[in-house]
Parts: C-alpha cells; structure tokens; sequence
C-alpha cells in the first residue's frame, strides 16, 4: 500500500516542482484513487475548527471574567493568603488581697510547642520525633498526639504542649533544633503564686479552653487555642483579668512556615488586677488554724479523732459580708497546673486518687456539705422564738435523755433522743441551754415545731430558709453548694417505692424525730460552712442577711510610679434585713456568749481568757463517713462564732472533718483566725473539756 | 545536468530517496506550524524560567536548563519525523501498538512509583513516559486501521474493532493511575472515529454510551457501594463543580489556582510578585498548574499570547488536515489535533475552574522531558504529512 502512495506523490511531482503540465500522461493502472477531501470530511474538518474556537472561545471569556474583571478580588485574596494573624498573649492581671499584696502574678516562662506543618510528614517519624521529645519535657506522647489532633490540619497556630521548661531543657532543645523540626520554644507568661499553696481552691487556675466550654465561649471572642481561667477567681473573673491579646501578622508561605518577622498590628493590652477581699495573713492563719485543728484532733483521746484529715474556715466581716479566709483543706499549690507535672496533678484530676488524698482540689468552705450540728442550734432558738413557741425565761428541763410520748403516754418507737451529756438533770432558761449546749431542750422546742397545727405550715424551715440555708448564698466564686434544708415536702418528693420497696411509706413521712433531731442540726440537714458563718454574721450585725463576696475591685495594674486606679468597684451586695425582735436576737447573743464564757461554757476553755470577748457556739455533727479503712458515721467537729461580742468585725466559722467534738479542733482552729485578726492571745492555755 | 541524471535514476530505480530530498522538504514544511510551535515553545522556556527561579535553592536554572535540553531533543525528533514518510506508520502499525501495549505493561511491571501512580520508566538519565508517546502512537495506528477500512467505515463492526483496539492502552493507563491521559486517549480516539467518517448515527450512541458511561462511573456505582475511581479522582472530577464545599480538602488546588490566575489580572503581578507561585500556595505549578502560574506572573496579555500560540497551531493542524495525501495521513492529523485541543482545554479549564482536576500536562510548556518530546514529535509527523500532501499545492 506504501507503494501506491509513494507512486501517486510521484506522479504529481513535475507540476509541484514547477516543470509543466502532466496532464497528457495517462493515469497509471492500478494505483488507488488519490485522496480527495470529500465533502463529508471537509464538513468534519470544519466542525472540528468550530469546536476549537468555541473551546478558546470559552477559556478566553472565563480568563477575561477571572483576571480582568474579577482581578482586584483574586488580588486581594492571594495577598491575605500569605498572611497569617498571630494572637500576641496579653499578659493576664494580677489578683490581690485587700491591703494590695500580691496573691498571683505572672513569671516570664519559656513554652514548647509544635508546628504541625513542620514536624515529618512520615507517621512513624513524627511518632519517634515526639517520643524524644517526650524523654525530654516530661509529656506524655499520647497528650502531645491528642492535642495536635484537636487542633486539626491548622499549621497557623502551634500547638503549645508544655509551658514551663527549665532553662536546661529549653538550652538542650535550642542546641539541637536541627533534630526537632517542627519544635519550637516560645515566650509565654504563667501564673505564679507567691503565696505558694495558700488559698489554692479560691484562685482557680488558667488553662487552655476546654472544647466544652469553648462552645459558650467562642460568642464572646474567645479561641480555640486562647487560655482561659478554670474554676474559682480565675474564671470567674476571667473577663477582667485575660486583658485583650494583640495581634501580629506574618508572612507565610503555603505550609505555614514563616517568611518574615512577627509586624505588630495591634499592642496586646494587659488584664487588670483584681483585688480581692481575702485578707492573705488571716488567710495564712485560717490555713494553719485547720492544721492545727486537725493536729489537736489527733492529739486528743476522743473516738474517731484518728480520721480527722481535712477541714474549712469561713472568716467573714459580719457588716458587709466580705470574705476575710476562706480556707480548705487538704489543699494543692496552684503552680502544678503550670509546671504540668502528671504526678502532682493526679489528685487534681484522677478522681480515684483524689479520693485517696481526700479531695484536695474541693473547696470546703463552698462546695462541702456537713451536718450543722449544734451550731444550727441559734437557728431553732431565734424560729421558736419568734413563733412563740418558747420565751427567753420559759424553763425547761435539760435531762439525760429525751422521750416523744403518744396520746396513751406511751413512748413512741425511735421516740428516745439522748443528751450528749448524760449526767445533766436540770431546769434551764434559753441562753444557758444554749451556753451549756442542752440537747434535750432543742428536742423540746423540735418537738413544739412537730406538733403545730398544719395550718402553721413549717415555720422552722421557714425561719432556716430566711437565715439562708438551703440554698447557695451567691458568692462570687463558681461551684458553690446550697446544701439541704430537710422539709416534710421534701420527704414526701424524694422518698419513693424506687427508694425503699418495702419501707417507702414510712420513710416518706414526716415524723417526731425529723423536727427534733433538725432542732440541732442532725438528719438530714446539710450546710456549708459559709452558709453558717453568714448565719452567724446575722446573729452578729443585727439580722441583715449579707451575700458573702470575695471580690473587691477591679483596678489598673499598678506600676511604680503610679498606684492603680480603681475602675470598677463591687459595691457589697444588698444585705436583706430579717424582721427579728432585737429582744430575742439579744437572748441568743446572750447564750453565745455564756458558750465562750460561762464555767458551763462549751469553749470556754478555749475563748475563755481571750482578751476581746468572743462568743460562738460549738458543734458534734454526725455523719456517715466513708474514708479508706472506715465506713460509718464520725463526729464533724464545728465552731462558729464572732468576736469582739459587742460590736462584731469578724465571724468565723470552723469545721474540721472526723475531728470529734466541736471543742476539741474547730475551737482551736477558730482561735488561730481571732489571734491574727487582733494580733493578741489568750491570756491563759485551758484544756478543751469534752462538750458538744 | 547531474540533477537530470539524478531524477532520472531515481525514478528508474523506483524507490524514493529521501536524503535527496531534503532540499526540497525543507522548502515545503509549514513554517508557520513551525513557527508557532517554536514560539510555543520559547514562550514555554520564557515561563518557566520565571516561574521555577525559586523552586530548586542555589539553582534557579535548573529546571529551565532540563526543558531546553529536551527540547533541543523534541527538535532532533520533529526533524526525523518530516523525513519519515508517514506511510511507515501504516504500513507498521500493528508493531507500534504491540509495542505500545508492551511499554506500558513493563510500566506496570517494572514502572517507578511516584506520588502513588506508577508512570514513568527510570532510565537512569531520563524518566520516560511512555504514555506520553502512546498519545501519537494510538492516533498513528487507529489512523492506519480506519483508513484500511474506510469503505467499511460505516460498518458498526468498524467502529467496535477500533475501540476495542484503543480499549487496551486506555485501561493500561487508566489502570497506573492516569485518568487525564485515559482520557486523552478517550478523546483522541473520538476524534479519530469523527474523522474517519463514522456515521452521526453511531456517534451519537457511543457519545450516549460515554455520557451513561460516566454517570455510572461517577454517580450511580458509587452510590450502589462499587467505586471504580480512586476517591480523591473521584473528588477532583466532580470537585470543580462545588468548589466551596471543602477549601482545605480536594478542592484546594483549584480554589488556589483561581486565586493565582485572578490575582495575574490584566498584565500580571511579574516574577517576584507572583507569591501565589513563589511561597508554593500553587500546588505543581511547574507541571499540571503550570498555566495559572503563568496567568499570576505574566496576566491576561501573556495568557492570550499563549492561547492564540496554541489556536495558531490548530489552525495550522486542520490546514494540514484538509491538504493531507491520504486518508491515513487526514485521520492521523486529525487524531494528533483533537488530542492537543483536549489537552490543552482540559489543562487550562482546570486552573479556571471549570474542568475536573486531572494531571494533563499542558503542551510545549509544562516541565517535563516525554511530553515535550512526544509532543514535538507529533508536530513533526504533521510537518512530514504537510510535505507530502497536496495543500501544497495550492499555496504555490
């Protein structure tokens, strides 16, 4: 076939080259038809050029609409992809106690963190890279893996995966960079606690946000990589003290990596300070108060004062509610969160240790529940009282043990209440009662409460209510509990056939025993030391029931050369006044102060010789415990009073947990807060007497 | 008197000779064909160079230098080409398709894996692409074979026995993965058949077939739990369609290429302004993103340059076409113009978003060693088919 062609081409050379006409030759037999552009090809042919000018047509057209017309808009997102926006951290304000000392700070510290973009791409690789580092900064590699993973594909903002190095490591790292890609250290502030261990569960700390609560935060222009203050002043707080992060901009190329320095776009602007009310030398004092509470507890011979291993102190300033201390514990140094060391973190976070080292990271004062004990006992005084259900003079037998008889004068099953003292037989006047602290006389007046008609309703928990008990006093601080004020609606709501199958219609039932045992403090009343110590601030200013609060202001930070002005001030919380006759308020002063002073006094011995008179009540709260080696129920040693008795600048309240009598530990701890605050002693040392 | 000597024992011993006349082809060659894919070429160097200064550190020429040296190889194999006459081909086809078929199964076999496809032969100094080549050499022998069978060209049988031809290096490259060049082939074969003369009837069944052909490769297998595309082919072909669904994903090659080509805007941002390029936002831009690279530096002036560069040789291809010796040399002409139309559509309507992301080189320009050859080399097989044709004719 290759002939055929070649001869045809042949044939027609002469005329292409141009030397005459070969028309005269004759065709040559045998040799195909020369090609001929048929009109049917012609036609294909054509409709190929048209489809190559449409086809430019349309790419002309859409590069036209791109780069001419649409340009500017292509320009402008081209230059603003090569620009990242860096958050610069702003440094957060400081928190101070009420003469202006410093409680937390920040130091300078130096921040390891990670560009994804950087580190191998290889999996195994990153794997090893991150192991290494590992060995060096002390983080887990499943931490670091699970942080890099919740930032996602984003290589514009590292990922930060330890905040404190010590100089040696940042030194170690800095001189083998070549080994760590993708690892970098930075510059950060961290929170730095001068004060060490003191007031740990009221500060809170910072951390990064958590996705949970970045879902409420992000409206208020929080980010996913931003920190944020967790639990106590720190969050509360957080608004004033984060301060407002400025703004960098740097140029970066398609895998994030930088292409020049940091420009600055907008100045980050530092939180303000935050004072507080917290009095750090009474704090100091509450602290060392619960120890040695705890150790007076050990020290005694009393049952079950083994187990006392924790405890609070409430200090408020009874005119306006400002809280002076504010003490738990076991307690932590807030510095762990910073240094991230997984030991000492551990009873902070892993339930199952916390447990074993008794909760440290609970704050007490707030969010730990006790029976009242005695010390509820103003509470019943002032409601039977004011229901006239007793008066200031009325007598009444105080007696080893307590009966509730039925309408044959028999006594009803489970109607024996015992007095803590067995051995007292005598008739006595309110504030005694209250002074030696009679049992059987609040059985009495328990047992009034029980027996009014149902129209009266419950005018005990009425009055309790009023004093603030069963629900949260609205601190300033975050996790606060209400406790539980025990009616007979609340039994009725909670006692169920799910509860008890057999026993449920029973239990349901408001009985005897409830009123009487609620008239001092026991059952199923629960309180928190706060709320007690602003029960008794009532007792101490009047009846105005004031809001705790522990912020004071929120202030500039103060330079050297100029102190800080104050730019918004918590003005205290409207205190509520409850309608009391001054009279009564005055009988239950009376027994305060006979508690503290009189020979039958239940602290006498401690308070007794205190240059300025303190009066307060002691309290043997029973609850069912269960602390590793027993389970059962232990004596929760409580003190709550005010001082000076006459014109009260301070109430604290004690409790300290397993720690026996309220004389025993909560008097002694309370007395450590009195000699701070007046800066004197006791003149004389006396022996706590066993006593409720 | 020597030259009528000469002529006269030529034409006694009956065979043509070729080296006599070089003269005279070189005095028939396209010079505007050859011209424009000069220019093409150049024009290509010119980018790159521009475009890759800040690819390979301490040496900005490298990959410039590389593309001039196959070029100046792309020229040594046009020139062969025109001298060959294209009726080899024919007479040779079934060699040139079995040994099509069996470089690329030693592709398979033997090929060096890059990115996850295997596509390339490594010969030490040269990575060779042999599907690059098979573009020309599937064109050549379905050429040959429509040609034989151009009185039964409207025969079904036909049609059938040259896709059926064309399946085996289709699949054989759809399979390395290469789904452009799958689709090259798809489309040079269409083109083939279109111009061979298939009926418009059976045309429009097989441009059914293709279109329900598609539908189930894309959508309806998929949806039934079969996928035939690898995902991320999958995402490209139909991702330049929703573009907005994923700017971090799949679509971030287009979103950034569109980005590069708006922000060249009328006259281009230059060499150093063009950061869409420089700081590697652009992904592959010495390659598959190579025309958006030039749209950023060089803007809507120095693309049209280009387009109407590649619109000339198209034009100059059909003229070849229409003035071809044979049905041969017409269907293969043919076939080589549909390919580079295609290629160069589908490239340049991926980097402006409106074509699926495939990895087709862009002809003459994109880096690359076998596409430039082969590819200088189809423009020789037209310059050889131009020389012996009978346009000439007229022009003189």
């Amino acid at each position: 076939m290759a002939s055929t062609g070649v001869r045809a081409r042949r044939s027609r050379r002469p005329s292409t080259n141009g030397s005459g006409p070969r028309t005269f030759m004759p065709p040559t037999p045998g040799v195909a038809e020369p090609f001929r552009l048929t009109p049917q090809i012609a036609l294909r042919i054509a409709i190929l050029g048209g489809i190559a000018i449409a086809v430019f047509g349309v790419l002309f057209f859409r590069l036209w609409a791109l780069q001419v017309l649409s340009g500017p808009q292509y320009l402008h997102a081209a230059v603003n992809n090569q620009l990242r926006s860096i958050p610069l951290e702003a440094p957060r304000g400081p928190v101070l106690d009420r003469e202006g000392r410093t409680i937390v700070d920040n130091r300078a510290a130096t921040a390891v963190e990670l560009w994804t973009a950087d580190l191998p791409k290889k999996w195994s690789a990153r794997l090893k890279e991150l192991q290494r580092l590992s060995k060096i900064i002390n983080v887990p590699v499943a931490e670091m893996v699970g942080e890099l993973k919740k930032r996602g594909g984003d290589p514009a903002t590292p990922v930060i995966v330890q905040e404190s190095v010590h100089r040696e490591q940042a030194m170690y790292l800095q001189e083998r960079a070549r080994d760590f890609p993708g690892v970098d250290l930075a510059s950060t502030y961290l929170r730095n606690y001068p004060y060490q261990s003191l007031a740990a569960q009221v500060l809170g700390n910072v951390g990064l946000i958590a996705p949970s609560q970045y879902q409420h935060l992000r409206s208020k222009g929080y980010r996913l990589s931003d920190k944020v203050g967790q639990g106590g002043i720190e969050a509360r707080y957080d608004a004033y003290l984060r301060g407002k992060d400025g703004l960098a901009q740097l140029r970066v190329d398609a895998l994030g990596r930088p292409r020049s320095g940091l420009i600055t776009e907008q100045t980050a602007q530092p939180g303000e300070a935050v004072r507080l009310t917290l009095d750090m030398n009474l704090q100091r004092a509450a602290e060392r108060g619960i120890l040695a509470g705890i150790a007076a507890a050990h020290g005694s011979q009393c049952v079950g004062c083994w187990a006392a291993d924790g405890g609070a102190i409430v200090a408020l300033d009874p005119r306006d509610g400002s809280i002076l201390a504010l003490a738990s514990n076991p307690t932590f140094k807030p510095s762990v969160f910073s240094s991230r060391d997984p030991k000492k973190l551990a009873p902070l976070l892993n339930s199952r240790v916390a447990r074993k080292d008794n909760y440290p990271a609970l704050d007490r004062a707030i969010a730990g529940v006790y029976p009242a004990g005695s010390t509820f006992k103003p509470v019943t005084a002032l409601a039977a009282l004011e229901e006239r259900l007793v008066t200031p003079t009325e007598p009444i037998a105080c007696t080893g043990v307590y009966h509730v008889y039925d309408k044959q004068g028999n006594v009803i099953p489970g109607g024996t209440f015992k007095n803590w003292d067995p051995f007292v037989s005598q008739q006595m006047t309110l504030p005694t009662a209250l002074g030696a602290s009679c049992d059987t006389y609040f059985y009495e007046l328990g047992d009034r409460f029980y027996k009014l008609p149902a129209v009266r309703r419950h005018p005990f928990q009425e009055w309790a209510a009023r004093f603030g008990f069963g629900h949260v006093t609205g601190v300033d601080l975050p996790g606060e509990l209400p406790g539980l004020l025990p009616t007979p609606e609340w039994r009725k709501a909670t006692y169920t056939r799910k509860t008890d199958a057999t026993e449920w219609q029973v239990d349901r039932l408001w009985k005897p025993g409830d009123s009487i045992q609620l008239a001092i403090g026991q059952k199923d009343l629960l309180v928190t030391p706060l709320q007690m110590a602003r029960f008794y601030a009532l007792i101490a200013n009047g009846g105005r029931l004031v809001q705790p609060h522990i912020a004071a202001d929120v202030e500039e930070v103060s330079t050297r050369q100029a102190p800080g002005r104050v730019l918004h001030s918590f003005a205290p919380p409207p205190a509520p006044t409850v309608k009391l006759d001054p009279l009564y308020l005055d009988v239950v002063r009376q027994g305060l102060y006979q508690a503290t002073h009189a020979s039958y006094g239940t602290s006498t011995a401690v308070f007794g010789s205190f240059p300025i008179p303190i009066a307060g009540k002691t309290g043997t709260a029973e609850k069912s415990v269960s602390i590793p080696g027993f389970t059962g129920k232990m004596d929760q040693s409580e003190w709550c009073g005010y001082a000076p008795a006459d014109a009260p600048t301070i109430t604290v309240c004690a409790l300290i947990e397993n720690g026996g009598h309220g004389g025993t530990a909560a008097a002694p701890a309370a007395l450590k807060v009195f000699e701070a605050y007046f800066k004197t002693h006791p003149t004389q040392v006396g022996v706590p007497t066993k006593s409720d | 008197m020597i030259e009528a000597v000469d002529t006269r024992a030529r034409g006694l011993r009956g065979r043509r000779n070729e080296a006599v006349e070089a003269a005279s082809v070189v005095r028939r060659l396209d010079w505007i064909l050859l011209a424009a894919t000069g220019a093409l070429v150049a024009y290509g160097l010119w980018a790159i160079a521009g475009i890759t200064r800040h690819d390979v550190t301490g040496n900005a020429n490298y990959y410039v230098v590389r593309q001039g040296v196959y070029a100046s190889l792309g020229l040594l194999a046009l020139v062969v080409a025109v001298f060959v006459d294209p009726e080899y081909y024919r007479r040779y086809r079934k060699q040139i398709y079995v040994g099509t078929l069996g470089l690329m199964v030693i592709v398979l076999l033997a090929g060096a894996v890059t990115r996850g496809s295997k596509r390339w032969l490594d010969l030490g100094f040269f990575k060779f692409q042999p599907s690059e080549f098979g573009k020309l050499l599937l064109v050549l022998f379905l050429a040959g074979m429509l040609a034989d069978r151009a009185k039964r060209i409207g025969d079904s049988k036909t049609v059938l026995t040259a896709i059926g031809f064309a399946a085996g290096p289709i699949f054989l490259v759809f399979v390395q993965p290469d789904l452009g060049t799958a689709m090259v082939y798809t489309a040079a074969l269409a083109g083939v058949l279109f111009l061979a003369g298939t009926r418009w009837t059976h045309l429009a069944i097989l441009g059914g077939a293709t279109l329900l052909a598609a539908l189930l490769v894309l959508w309806i297998l998929p949806a039934a739990g079969h996928p035939v595309l690898k995902s991320y082919q999958q995402q490209r072909v139909v991702g330049f369609m929703h573009r907005n669904d994923d700017p971090r994903g799949a679509t971030y090659n287009v979103t950034q290429s569109i980005n590069a080509v708006g922000a060249g805007g009328a006259t281009g941002r230059g060499v150093k302004g063009a950061t869409q390029t420089n700081l590697n936002f652009l992904p592959e831009h010495a390659t598959d993103f190579v025309f958006a690279s030039i749209a950023e530096q060089r803007g809507f002036v120095g693309v049209s340059i280009l387009l109407l560069l590649y619109l000339l040789v198209i034009w100059r291809a059909l003229k070849v076409m229409a003035g071809a010796r044979d049905a041969f040399s017409a269907i293969a002409a043919g076939g080589i113009v549909v390919a580079l139309l295609f290629q160069v559509f589908i490239n340049v309507g991926m980097t402006v978003g409106i074509a699926p992301i495939t990895g087709i080189p862009l002809p003459f320009v994109s880096v690359g060693g076998s596409a430039m050859i082969a590819n200088l080399l189809a423009i020789g097989v037209l310059e050889a088919i131009y020389v012996r044709g009978t346009g000439r004719r007229r022009r003189y």
